[in-house]
């Protein structure tokens, strides 16, 4: 944006404004946009899932509103607005009041650094991953905020339901994307990005691969495994169902959000779709490399970006949308693979989430980041760092040789967890029946 | 997999391949799966009750499901279109039986005797409280009432759920298009019975209110065939009275006493001469309107003998039966003319009874046929029809009584 905003500015028009106004406008131009964006965003995805989620369930989904129902989630709003806005009496009114601003801000705040297309970075962090997390686990103070403040016993427990998932679910999604950061040795979320061209393979890992946009992580097995990992951890920080606990509403009526109405209880929902819809985002981005796609790269090659100041407007536009139009493709589709788990499984126990996230996925990915070092090992390392027998081999067979080697390891690593896992919930089951038994007999006696 | 059974298929879901179980994990992939076949198989419509894929909506207002022909919301009423008239007899049955009571109705009654009809004068249903349940449909033995598809109801108006006869009606075409095979199992059996009810119903009873024109043609036709009756009746009466094979019940023999003996008065009286028209058909209507006729007369004359000068009538008569009313008051009048004018033939002081009979031949006027033809045609119910032959046959059988002595 800086460069868009500079060029005509300064280069059309001849102003000579200084630099720090030209980056204000462009911040501010973004941020407007982005904010702009963002409830579009939630708008579409609950159409979105609505449509999907119906015909899973053999039926339609909403199709009066418009073309197509397109309109509904509007009618939503509307009468999201118009709703009462209720604070009970027994409630902190300030904190109350608070919470839904809390939950909201760090939702917006992410999309600060997610890459749209190619050069189309709101802010290129050189932590921007780290950022991204930070950040989002903020609004878990939010959801305590609104449990405590509601005084509503469903309030508190949907609220610490919602803390405790949120703080175990966040250790193995921040440790299946160390895997990657380890193979690519960077935080920056562009530059994570970037390390994705080439075609199946990394053009990083094999130099003089084609460049097709499709050297995603995905491709290798520690990105995998570490997406498969994200991806659940990401369900449930999405409070997505089977992790729905929080919120679960046959339980606890609607968790921490029971005593809000209106537009609050509105921003609650807005802030967890888009909060969705940037969990999948941030996963298009790190395993399935976010813009990258056939074609992004040829033509940005040739539009006006800081390492080629001579380049062709138009072809930032094409590359812009068509890398706007690859991470949305991808965004949607994860999206929708969230719905088609809802639509799949039920809703888990707190106790099965709490032994999933620690006793299963976090050793899972523990043995995923040493998958990872060796990749890098076999990779990138050399005599320097003590590795010698990889010395005279081909870049190719290195790559092979790593690619079997991980696999193995993964594949090993997840059935002897898994088996283990399940042994583990069987024994456990058995126990809590025997428990059971022996409270009932006392009692009876 | 899916077992065959004899109404469809049963869907049992199976856990994989043991060996795919030893891959942990894979079990949920089985079950994203059968949802994922759900998603793909939503582009396309529900086949049937055998298929678990595929869209079951119907978009209602627009899309209308075929119901089942057994589908049954509410009752209604069925009139054959062809007769106009209404199947229902009236036989309570389905009041009887309705659990919560929701079926109100009347029997209608004929006008002229009072006597009850098999056809229903009023028919309520109180639909906001009908759980249609079928049973009225079910127990009726006319096929007269049946459970309606229309399950539209919804209305701000609380009233309009008490329907009568008018809103229930519905054409057997209407029954017939919505359950066909339901109709023609019944149909034979309904239609028959409704033929025999109609030759029972009197005037334009049980026929149904709305078909107006169906009601005016059958009115015509009525009328039509009162005014022949009458038109005959003037000669052919006197036939008919004595014609009468069966046995009389004692009014009627008291009738036909007084008859005669008002004939034998009017001899006395003084000879008078009726036009002679030759006698065509004896309708059983005639030879009805002939028993009355006399009853009546019977009646007048008592009247007529217990106050010569003027006595009210109107509270000797029955009271329902305005017809009867006007024939007595018709009667006394003449019984009062006859007084009047026989003042010097003693005669009449010698008849066991002060006779209103005399009138006719005092009258001595040629045409009672033709006046009865006139008050016949004009009034528009068979009421008055019939009153008219009563009158046109009264005055007949006296003259001819008196007349025929002395013709012969
Ligand atoms: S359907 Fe049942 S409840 Fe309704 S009127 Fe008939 S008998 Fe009564
Ligand atoms: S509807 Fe049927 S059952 Fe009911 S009174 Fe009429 S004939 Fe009888």
């Amino acid at each position: 944006m800086y460069d868009i905003v500079n060029s005509l500015i300064n280069v059309a028009f001849g102003w000579g404004w200084p630099g720090w106004v030209i980056a204000l406008i462009s911040h501010l131009a973004v941020t407007t946009l982005l904010f702009v964006i963002a409830p579009f965003q939630m708008l579409f995805l609950t159409y979105y899932e609505r449509r999907a989620i119906a015909r899973m369930q053999d039926r339609i989904g909403p199709n009066r509103v418009g073309p197509a129902g397109l309109f509904q989630p509007i009618a939503d709003g509307v009468k999201m607005f118009t709703k009462e806005d209720i604070v009970p009496t027994a409630a902190d009114k300030w904190v109350h009041f608070l919470a839904p601003c809390v939950v909201v801000a760090p939702t917006m705040l992410m999309f600060a650094v997610l890459p749209w297309g190619p050069g189309m970075v709101p802010a290129d962090l050189n932590v921007g991953l780290l950022f991204f997390f930070a950040i989002s686990s903020i609004s878990a103070v939010g959801l305590m905020m609104a449990g405590l403040a509601s005084s509503n016993k469903f309030a508190l427990l949907g609220a610490m339901r919602a803390v405790a998932q949120m703080v175990s679910y966040e250790i193995p999604a921040v440790l299946s994307l160390l895997a990657v950061v380890m193979l690519t040795g960077t935080l920056s979320v562009v530059q994570l990005i970037e390390a994705q061209a080439g075609l199946f393979i990394s053009s990083a890992d094999v130099p003089g691969i084609p460049d097709l946009g499709l050297g995603w992580f995905i491709f290798t097995p520690v990105g995998f495994l570490a997406f498969i990992v994200f991806f659940i951890a990401a369900l449930a920080e999405g409070e997505r169902t089977p992790f729905d606990i929080p919120e679960a509403d046959s339980e606890i009526v609607a968790g921490y959000m029971t005593e809000y109405s209106g537009m609050k209880f509105g921003l609650f929902y807005l802030a967890q779709y888009v909060l969705n819809f940037l969990l999948c985002a941030i996963a298009a981005v790190i395993f399935f490399g976010g813009w990258q796609g056939p074609g992004v790269g040829w033509l940005y090659d040739r539009a006006i970006s800081p390492a080629n100041p001579d380049g062709n407007w138009v072809f930032n536009v094409l590359a812009g949308f068509l890398g706007v139009f690859y991470l949305l493709a991808k965004t949607y589709a994860f999206f929708f693979v969230m719905v088609w788990v809802r639509g799949a499984f039920p809703r888990l126990r707190v106790d099965q989430l709490m032994d999933f996230g620690w006793k299963f996925l976090i050793p899972l990915t523990l043995v995923n980041i040493v998958s990872a070092a060796i990749w890098v090992a076999l990779l990138r390392w050399g005599p320097e760092q003590g590795i010698t027998f990889t010395q005279n081999w081909a870049p190719i067979l290195r790559w092979g040789v790593a690619f079997v080697v991980t696999l193995a390891v993964n594949v090993a690593a997840y059935i002897a967890l898994a088996r283990i896992f399940a042994a583990a919930q069987a024994e456990q089951g058995r126990i809590d029946l025997d428990e059971y038994r022996d409270t009932l007999t006392a009692t009876l006696r | 997999m899916t077992v065959k059974i004899e109404r469809g298929q049963i869907v049992t879901v199976e856990r994989g391949q043991r060996a795919a179980r030893r891959i942990p994990g894979l079990g949920l992939l089985d079950g994203m799966a059968v949802v994922w076949k759900h998603w793909a198989g939503s582009f396309r419509k529900n086949q049937g009750f055998n298929d678990i894929h595929g869209v079951f909506t119907f978009e209602y207002p627009e899309e209308r499901p075929k119901l089942p022909e057994a589908y049954r919301n509410m009752p209604i009423l069925l009139y054959d279109e062809e007769t106009g008239h209404e199947l229902c007899t009236s036989c309570f049955q389905c009041e009887r039986i309705c659990p919560p009571q929701v079926i109100h109705m009347t029997q209608a009654k004929d006008p002229a005797t009072g006597k009850p009809v098999p056809a229903v004068a009023e028919f309520v249903i109180e639909y906001d409280a009908c759980m249609s349940c079928g049973f009225c449909a079910e127990v009726c033995p006319f096929d007269a009432i049946k459970m309606d598809h229309e399950f539209e109801l919804s209305t701000s108006d609380h009233q309009k759920l008490t329907v009568f006869k008018e809103q229930l009606n519905r054409p057997i075409s209407y029954y017939e298009r919505i359950a066909p095979t339901m109709w023609a199992e019944v149909r034979e059996g309904a239609m028959k019975k409704l033929q025999g009810n109609i030759k029972r119903r009197p005037d334009v009873i049980g026929m149904a209110p709305n078909l107006a024109e169906k009601i005016a043609a059958r009115r015509r036709e009525l009328e039509a065939a009162a005014a022949a009756a009458a038109a005959a009746a003037a000669p052919e009466a006197p036939a008919a009275a004595p014609a009468e094979g069966r046995k009389l019940t004692p009014e009627e023999k008291a009738a036909k006493l007084a008859a005669i003996k008002a004939a034998n008065a009017a001899k006395k009286g003084g000879g008078a001469t009726a036009p002679d028209t030759p006698a065509t058909e004896a309708a059983p209507a005639d030879e009805k309107a002939a028993r009355l006729a006399a009853i009546r007369a019977r009646n007048a004359a008592k009247q007529a003998g217990e106050a010569p000068a003027a006595a009210p009538a109107p509270e000797a008569a029955p009271a329902d039966e305005k017809a009867a009313r006007l024939a007595a008051i018709r009667a006394k009048n003449a019984a009062k003319k006859a007084a009047e004018g026989a003042d010097g033939a003693p005669e009449a002081t010698n008849v066991s009874a002060p006779e209103p009979a005399p009138a006719p031949p005092a009258d001595g006027r040629p045409a009672p046929s033709g006046e009865a033809a006139g008050t016949g045609a004009a009034p528009a119910d068979e009421k008055a029809a019939r009153l008219a032959a009563i009158r046109a046959k009264n005055a007949a059988k006296k003259a001819a009584e008196g007349h025929d002595p002395e013709g012969s």
